[in-house]
């Protein structure tokens, strides 16, 4: 098990490394600059801003620079917001979209879990259409739509909620964004566990377990949920990474300081640090997540063993 | 997975949902029609309390760093300069100088400054600081973007851009920017400053300018003789730079070999604290729009102090030290800049608001719902989207106003079949501007270059009016005629002609129109091009698009002559690839005439000039669109949608409260 640990991360190295040196070079490859915009710099002033950036030195200078950045985890200022290091971006806004996507996830888990675990049960039942129903509606449905929904029903016909904003961490402005990320997730949960449950409780050691006369309760909660739940587990892991790591149309919709805001932005603007930093922390998480899926397995699943 | 039966069931259930949405969303609208004077919730904040959507996210909080408007109505707040933007017309104010005087050939400018004006530590403000201010956002090592805007300073271009004045070893004398000019502008300059230039005592000539102003006009010094002294030639410092000018140019070559080169400095740019509140700027040649810049962040004072102890950090809000009416209590990004009264600003009684929220939020959705909720009480310019227009227009708190902002399309002149007037002049008459601006709904055609209703006094050319039938006339000229003479769209090159945008909504709207404009009236059906707004700017700017690209220029200051100067020059923002020195020397002329009314005739010959050409199609004038809550007084739909916050307070009694666009005229409600 620790040696499958300890290969698992040596490997996480090259990993992060690709992915930062490709997003680098597609930075390069797009046009424009963070400075560019409608009204054109004079050459001077253009070409002080390179130095003061660093942008006039060769391509390796700056790539061994950036690689050194992130070698030591530091990835410099912000391009755009000066006065800014993309760490103390990072540090800002990650509990913003942590703390939103852990409530969606918990949400998407709970509910998910128990609606799937009930229609497994009462396969064909109405409780089952009902429950695969809903879950049809939010997988189909795009957050950009279901966000504005919830948004008008709840904020602005019935003025029970706020349509957007932040209101700290444990404020009601985190309930609609919260509702509007979990769904997709919350109906792909909820089916997983339906069609993993169905499986599992037509196999033999279920039934092996039911002829022992054990209580039908045990036998769901103890040994069926256990088997059913596989496919979840393999699911909600880089589901985890997505969500806390920031979910740009969420933020945007519900004007949320997390990190998936600075991401599309940084984009936009061609801030080179930021970005780096960004797609360098979620790269990681993805693949730290993904370790703990694997690792979960180890637990969950019997046959597997490391 | 699902049989035949349950999947009509489950159909069913999803149609019985979907309806219910839509009921519900449709049965709140006809709510809201039911009250229609105003949009959503009016429910004033407790106190003098204002929270404004500012657009996105600032940049910086340092007003010579950050260059768009959400930056600046932040720094409206928080920073004061020289002078004021009108809340109403945005013409300069009085600010932290008095009264300022402008000399006769409007280039040279002395502000006297109030003796109350403080920094929020309680510290005063000096001329002192404005010198500091002016060269610290000219420093090549700042690297300011809108460093541009105070290249009318002399010598402040030289500076900012790395220069160095030639200087000759042995005499010491230094080469003049005269010496260098094209033989043919020489002629006429020499002429005309024979009798000046080399005058045998130099002093006796700024006596008698001197001897011309009046009382405010500050004493001679030292600087001030330095200053005025005929124009220093400036050349690159960088020796590489340097060699590639003198290859161009033999003269050049001839004038600086053998010579010494001494950097243009911080000190010698036309920026002089004669005393400690009397502040000069002396500009490189008459610039009659300069005191319009004025009140632009990049002239805001910043404190010398806190830059010098905390760099690129002393915008923090444990750092920072304003000049402004507000001071800053919190910035979280992409969340609020809250500013709160500060008392120790001059004219403290006079501000009237408490606290400013400023919230950074760009999605139009998002920032109508919070103000239909009554969480916020008014949003920034242009943000009700197209298709709420028609909703949103009758409101009253919906603020509609011209804005001092144009769209068109530039015309790539390089580049044939566009090469050719009659075909770009075509072009233009071939759509229905009235039409155009119908359909975007919130603007008004433009037929010429500057925008309409902004520039009072100035004689606006009218361009070519709509006319088919004369556009195929001038096409048929052009060459693009069948065997009998007349117009045939077969023969027109449809392959090297397109119309550029970058990826917006609107943008593609007006472009699919305008296609269908000239499908129809021309019968040519122009291929539509769209790209990312980055690297469609890196593509128009180098001039690699054929035919139209999308343009729109925001006014820096209130004069016409902030969009007829895209033209003075073939770099900068033109685009087009045209330019004619008749043009150029037009608009200098014109700004070198004393006479406000005569100097707006000869822009408006320049202008009628320029789209006579036709290097662009002129679109729409912008208008303002966006919303106020009817108890917010003195936050009005001016031409930039730059609001002097210290004027702006919550008015809580209804009697009072704006029913509509509020009172424009100066001076009617103060």
């Amino acid at each position: 098990m620790l040696r499958f640990i300890i290969r698992r991360l040596i490997v996480t190295v090259p990993m992060v490394l690709i992915v930062v040196s490709l997003t680098w070079g597609l930075i390069r490859l797009a046009p424009g600059n963070f400075y560019t915009s409608e009204k054109k710099l004079p050459p001077a002033v253009e070409k002080n801003l390179r130095e003061k950036y660093g942008l006039d030195k060769p391509w390796y200078v700056q790539y061994a620079k950036m690689i050194g950045n992130v070698a030591r985890l530091d990835f410099g200022n912000s391009l755009k917001y000066e006065s800014e290091s993309v760490n103390d971006i990072l540090k800002r806004t990650l509990p913003v979209s942590a703390t939103l996507g852990l409530l969606a996830y918990l949400l998407a888990l709970i509910v998910g879990i128990s609606a799937g675990t009930l229609a497994a049960l009462k396969q064909n039942s109405r409780l089952d259409y009902a429950s695969m129903a809903l879950a049809m509606l939010g997988i189909s449905l795009p957050n950009f739509v279901l966000g504005p929904i919830l948004v008008l029903v709840f904020s602005l016909t019935l003025y029970w909620l706020p349509p957007a904003r932040w209101g700290g961490f444990a404020s009601w402005n985190l309930l609609l964004p919260a509702v509007t990320l979990s769904a997709l997730y919350m109906a792909y949960i909820a089916r997983l566990t339906r069609s993993g449950m169905l499986e599992v409780l037509r196999s033999d050691y279920i039934r092996t377990a039911r002829a022992k006369g054990l209580k039908e309760r045990d036998v769901v909660l103890r040994h069926a949920v256990r088997g059913g739940l596989l496919p979840v587990v393999s699911f909600t892991g880089p589901a985890l990474a997505f969500l806390v790591t920031g979910t740009v149309v969420t933020e945007r919709i519900f004007a949320l300081p997390g990190l998936g805001n600075y991401f599309i932005n940084a984009n936009l603007n061609r801030d080179e640090p930021l970005i780096i930093g960004i797609v360098a922390f979620i790269s990681i998480a993805i693949l730290f997540f993904n370790l703990l899926v694997d690792i979960a397995y180890g637990f969950i699943d019997p046959r597997i063993r490391y | 997975m699902y049989n035949s039966g349950r999947s009509s069931r489950l159909r069913l259930f999803l149609v019985l949902m979907l309806t219910g949405v839509l009921l519900a969303s449709s049965s709140c609208a006809r709510v809201e029609q039911g009250n229609a004077e105003f949009f959503g919730k009016i429910d004033p904040p407790e106190g003098q309390v204002l929270r404004y959507i500012s657009g996105s996210e600032p940049e910086s909080l340092d007003p010579q760093i950050g260059t768009g408007q959400p930056e600046a109505r932040i720094y409206m707040a928080l920073f004061e300069g020289l002078a004021e933007y009108d809340p109403k017309t945005q013409r300069p104010i009085p600010a932290i100088a008095e009264r300022w005087v402008i000399d006769e050939d409007n280039s040279e400018f002395v502000f006297q400054l109030r003796h109350d004006a403080r920094w929020s530590n309680g510290e005063p403000i000096t001329a002192h600081d404005f010198v500091y201010t002016l060269r610290r956002g000219l420093a090549p090592a700042l690297a300011a973007r809108s460093a541009y805007l105070a290249y009318e300073i002399k010598y402040a271009q030289g500076y900012n851009e790395g220069g160095a004045f030639v200087r000759d070893p042995r005499t010491g004398r230094f080469v003049t920017a005269l010496e260098a000019a094209p033989d043919d502008e020489t002629k006429g300059a020499a002429a005309a400053t024979a009798g000046t230039n080399v005058p045998a005592d130099p002093d006796a000539l700024h006596e008698a300018e001197l001897s011309k102003g009046g009382e405010d006009t500050a004493p001679d010094t030292p600087f001030h003789r330095f200053i005025h002294e005929p124009t220093r030639l400036i050349v690159p410092a960088d020796g590489a730079a340097r060699e590639k000018a003198a290859k161009a140019n033999p003269k050049l070559a001839a004038l600086i070999a053998g010579k010494e080169f001494v950097p243009v400095r911080a000190e010698d740019i036309g920026v002089e604290a004669v005393d400690d509140h009397t502040l000069r700027l002396t500009l490189a040649q008459p610039a009659p729009y300069f005191i319009g810049l004025i009140p632009h962040s990049f002239f805001r004072v910043v404190p010398r102090k806190a830059i010098e102890q905390h760099g690129a950090l002393w915008t923090r809000p444990q750092n920072i030290v304003t000049s402004g009416p507000f001071k800053l209590q919190a910035h979280k990004p992409y969340n609020e800049v809250v500013v709160v009264r500060d008392p120790m600003y001059w004219d403290t009684a006079r501000v009237k608001l408490e606290k400013i929220s400023f919230y950074p939020f760009e999605e139009a959705t998002t920032m109508l719902n919070l103000y239909k909720a009554g969480e916020v009480d008014a949003i920034y310019n242009h943000t009700v989207p197209a298709s709420w227009i028609e909703k949103m227009r009758p409101m009253k708190d919906y603020m509609d106003a011209p804005e001092n902002a144009i769209e068109y399309y530039m015309i790539n002149v390089t580049k044939p079949p566009m090469n050719d007037r009659r075909v770009r002049r075509a072009f233009n008459m071939a759509i229905d501007k009235q039409a155009v601006s119908d359909y975007r709904k919130v603007t008004k055609p433009l037929t010429a270059f500057t925008p309409e209703g902004i520039f009072h006094g100035y004689p606006r050319p009218k361009g070519d009016d709509f006319n088919p039938e004369a556009a195929k006339k001038l096409l048929a000229e052009a060459g693009y005629k069948d065997a009998f003479g007349n117009y045939d769209p077969k023969k027109f090159p449809v392959k090297d002609v397109e119309i550029n945008y970058n990826t917006t909504e609107t943008n593609r709207q007006i472009a699919e129109f305008v296609q269908a404009q000239w499908k129809q009236n021309l019968g040519i059906t122009v291929p539509l091009k769209n790209s990312e707004w980055k690297t469609f700017l890196n593509m128009r700017s180098k001039l690699e698009y054929k035919g139209f690209a999308r343009a729109g220029w925001v006014g820096d200051y209130l004069d016409p002559f902030t969009f007829l100067a895209l033209f003075s020059t073939i770099s900068g923002d033109n685009g087009t690839g045209w330019f004619e020195p008749k043009y150029a020397a037009m608009l200098k002329e014109a700004n070198s005439e004393p006479d406000a009314a005569k100097r707006y005739a000869m822009l408006g010959q320049a202008e009628a000039y320029l789209i006579d050409v036709q290097p662009l199609i002129p679109l729409v004038t912008n208008a303002t669109n966006w919303m106020k809550k009817p108890y917010v007084k003195g936050l009005y739909p001016n031409p930039g949608t730059l609001h002097a916050w210290k004027y702006v307070y919550i008015e809580h009694d209804p009697a009072k409260w704006d029913r509509g666009v509020p009172d424009m005229t100066p001076n009617a409600d103060e």
